[in-house]
């Protein structure tokens, strides 16, 4: 089954996105999976089969609140683990997103140019 | 599809779980309809927002094959954790299927002839002296006890290279999850 690059790149970025959101403060599912939806189109449901990987791997793990309005609520908080692997993804990412931009950023070249410039450099 | 359309469709894909995982996930979203619904949403459209709910099951299932696997290395997690992964039904899985079968065989090959090995070496460790074996009991003995170790050996081989798979297995099964809408259902837009 052929997937677009557009796919594999965000399904790439997945769980990076999650660990980002994770680090700035505590939230639950269904935030997670609404934030996300919007920003890189991610299918609501399987954010539910992404955390439980997620909480697998040791990378997140869940408490209760209770709320002032019916059952009490999962959240989920970054482990120190969860902080590594997000330091470790984060660089990952910048260095790949700043190759692919000098990459399609570079100046064209002019037509017939004597010898090669090394323009993306 | 309804609220209630989705919950028996995702409950008749969970089915074969532990009952705790299975009202675990059940109860993570029916939570969603509810948060969904408090946000202004109708029923109708997080269920399309959520995906096919028999897709969804094959992945939690998937996802719980490979969660027991890390927990414990046994026959059946690494079961579980296979079946979940060909549950998915990819068609790369499905071609892999031939390949992993004949690997399976070779492993439980040496496995069988491990096993052989350590019952030839036990009944010539027992009964070998008995019979005057050339170069004394002891010989016979000693055979025995080294036969014995090269099944270990064997046995051992065979659960390394078992444990090596699987993971290779679950590793690959999760490269298939499809978590963006594109691969789910058309979605209404919500």
């Amino acid at each position: 089954m052929p997937e677009t690059i557009e796919i594999q790149l965000k399904k790439g970025v997945l769980t990076l996105c999650v660990l980002a959101l994770l680090n700035r403060r505590d939230s639950y599912a269904y935030e997670i999976a609404s934030t996300l939806s919007d920003a890189i189109d991610m299918g609501e449901g399987t954010i539910y089969p992404l955390m439980r990987r997620m909480q697998s791997d040791r990378l997140v793990e869940t408490y209760l609140v209770e709320s002032a309005a019916g059952p009490s609520r999962k959240y989920y908080r970054l482990t120190d683990a969860g902080r590594g692997a997000l330091d470790a993804q984060t660089s990952e990412w910048r260095a790949f997103a700043r190759a692919v931009e000098s990459i399609v950023d570079a100046p064209a070249e002019p037509v017939a140019a004597p010898a090669e410039e090394g323009a993306a450099q | 599809m309804t609220r209630a359309e989705f919950m028996a469709r995702l409950k008749q894909g969970l089915v074969g779980l532990p009952m705790t995982t299975a009202a675990e996930i059940a109860s993570d979203y029916e939570s969603h309809f509810e948060d969904g619904v408090a946000a202004g949403r109708s029923e109708a459209e997080v269920a399309a927002a959520l995906g096919d709910p028999g897709r969804l099951a094959r992945e939690l299932r998937a996802e719980a094959g490979a969660r027991r696997w890390s927990q414990e290395q046994s026959a059946s997690s690494a079961a579980g954790a296979v079946l979940g992964t060909i549950g998915l039904g990819a068609l790369d899985i499905l071609v892999l299927l031939p390949f992993l079968s004949s690997v399976l065989g070779v492993l439980l090959a040496i496995l069988m002839s491990g096993i052989a090995v350590f019952v030839a070496g036990g009944f010539v460790l027992v009964s070998g002296p008995f019979f005057g074996p050339p170069g004394g009991a002891l010989a016979a003995i000693l055979l025995g006890i080294g036969l014995i170790g090269l099944s270990v050996f064997l046995i051992g081989i065979t659960a390394i290279l078992g444990k090596w798979l699987v993971d290779a297995v679950v590793w690959f099964a999760r490269l298939h999850y499809r978590v963006l809408k594109p691969a789910l259902e058309p979605q209404v837009q919500a």
